[in-house]
């Protein structure tokens, strides 16, 4: 229960922290905004194929809008030394990992669930067609990319040309599950359910979630402290 | 002594290449319908099974230098995931021009193609992200635990094939087709070469880590005094 | 075909070979500059010593 609680507390300090001043947020939206319009106008939207793809355009979006929010995920400790005082607390390495990961997809997701009604109008796309599979796939996608983003901004807190590096390194290590999460919003908005042909990248999504997640569990704090 | 051991299977090696090129160009006939670019194989396949040899020994080295904190085992990563990466590029390569005979088409973007393409930018992202960190015990461990990540991808890049329908080919020479015996020995003999020009390669490339160590140690003491 | 094929095929092996040249010709590049280094290196320390 311990190990829950601690959880929480560091969850709801990420999220109190970020809501204060919502400055990866609102850039997060913005940038997803931005990223849709302007894909708008590289497709075109009432071609027959941009319909049938923008499922996957949609998972662009959101890896790189997310990425705002993940890369500051553990940089915002550095000043005034709150990294120190997190490794110092008497929490295990991971329940701080959860507890912002949690927080990360929070964050996340709420940018994806505001995006994607934005999505439905410029690409005229009816997404609510078989919405609860499409948010399972949303919730399991969004989970996948956050713990990498968010362990691997554990990983590059310290070194040189962070915000260069993290990216770089966080992206090739995404593509399974965005693949996964691609390819199975673009058969969910053309209407096909899951199951069958589908279900093998129902299954990688699902297999790459729960090997990362307690990849990072584990190594968080070997990561940190060493 | 390791100075032999180098030379030894450096010459063995280089004599199982010469029996091999000889054996593939000049002894094993055309295949039934590809014509003379299927010996392609005889590297394409080999490279590839090192390349996933040498990512495996990188694994069991990164996860030796968490528990240990020996930094042997992080010079051994690093030297080991360089020549994997070679060996991975000549594969990428090779298979490549071969599909461009047989498919018309240089890529693709197939479960098995993608996955090995994302191999190798991960173990390069492994290099990167060593160069970006210069104090050793953190660069050990940060690289080796990115290390225990970007392995992930090599069992999916083996059974891609199995696991989806895939442009690649069906595997070849443990699947179920019947193979000529002369060729799957050439194929094997390859494959042995391969793994010696490895281990060979990595062995060089780990004394030029030593040496770099040392030097950086010492330029350490000299500045100190 | 054939011979468009013999090319092709050529041009792969070639290729493969030559990766891993690159990749010993780095290998050699990097040994004949860390020999330097070792070398100025020490004498910077015997000559540190001889003082």
């Amino acid at each position: 229960m311990d190990f829950f609680r601690q959880t929480l507390v560091i969850a709801r300090k990420d999220l109190r922290a970020e809501l204060r001043t919502k400055e990866a947020i609102n850039a997060a939206l913005a940038f997803s905004l931005v990223i849709l319009v302007l894909f708008s106008f590289a497709f075109d939207p009432f071609e027959k194929e941009t319909i049938e793809m923008s499922g996957g355009l949609l998972w662009i979006v959101f890896a790189f809008a997310g990425t705002l929010v993940l890369n500051r995920s553990f940089a915002r400790e550095i000043p005034n030394d709150c990294l120190d005082a997190l490794i110092a607390a008497p929490i295990s390495g991971s329940a701080l990992f959860l507890g912002k990961a949690l927080a990360n997809f929070v964050l996340v997701i709420s940018v994806e669930l505001v995006s994607l009604p934005v999505f439905g109008i410029f690409y005229n796309v009816h997404w609510t067609t078989r919405i609860w599979s499409l948010l399972l796939v949303l919730a399991l996608g969004t989970w996948g990319f956050t713990v990498i983003g968010t362990i691997f901004s554990a990983l590059t807190v310290n070194i040189r040309l962070r915000e260069l590096m993290a990216p770089l390194l966080v992206y090739p290590m995404l593509i399974p599950v965005l693949m996964s999460a691609m390819k199975l919003t673009m058969d969910l908005i053309a209407g096909k359910p899951l199951g069958g042909e589908n279900e093998v990248w129902l299954r990688l999504m699902v297999a790459f979630d729960v090997i990362f997640t307690s990849l990072s569990l584990v190594l968080l704090e070997t990561v940190l402290v060493g | 002594m390791r100075e032999k051991l180098i030379y030894g299977l450096g010459i063995v090696a280089a004599v199982l290449l010469a029996r091999n090129l000889y054996s593939i160009f000049m002894q094993l006939p055309d295949e039934a319908s590809q014509g003379m670019i299927y010996r392609i194989i005889f590297f394409h396949v080999p490279a590839a099974i090192t390349a996933m040899l040498c990512a495996s020994v990188t694994l069991i080295t990164s996860v030796a230098y968490l528990l240990t904190k020996n930094l042997r085992y992080d010079a051994i990563s690093v030297a080991v995931t360089e020549v994997g990466l070679a060996f991975l590029a000549a594969n990428l390569v090779t298979g490549s021009i071969w599909g461009r005979i047989i498919w018309g088409i240089w890529w693709t973007w197939d479960a098995r193609l993608t996955s090995a393409l994302v191999c190798w930018l991960l173990y390069a992202g492994y290099l990167m992200l060593r160069r970006a960190i210069e104090e050793p015990t953190a660069r050990a461990r940060i690289s080796a635990v990115f290390n225990i990540f970007a392995f992930v991808d090599v069992p999916i890049v083996i059974f891609s094939i199995k696991w989806w329908r895939t442009q690649h080919p069906q595997p070849v020479f443990w699947g179920g087709g019947k193979i000529d015996p002369d060729m799957y020995l050439t194929a094997v003999l390859n494959l042995v070469a391969l793994i010696l020009l490895a281990v060979v390669l990595s062995l060089i490339r780990l004394r030029q880590e030593e040496v770099q160590r040392e030097i950086d140690s010492l330029r350490r003491y000299a500045h100190a005094v | 075909m054939d011979t468009r094929n013999f090319t092709f095929m050529f041009y792969g092996f070639l290729a493969a070979w030559l990766i891993l040249v690159i990749y010993v010709l780095s290998l050699v590049s990097r040994e004949r500059k860390i020999s330097e280094q070792l070398k100025g290196l020490k004498g910077l320390l015997d000559d540190r010593d001889g003082k």
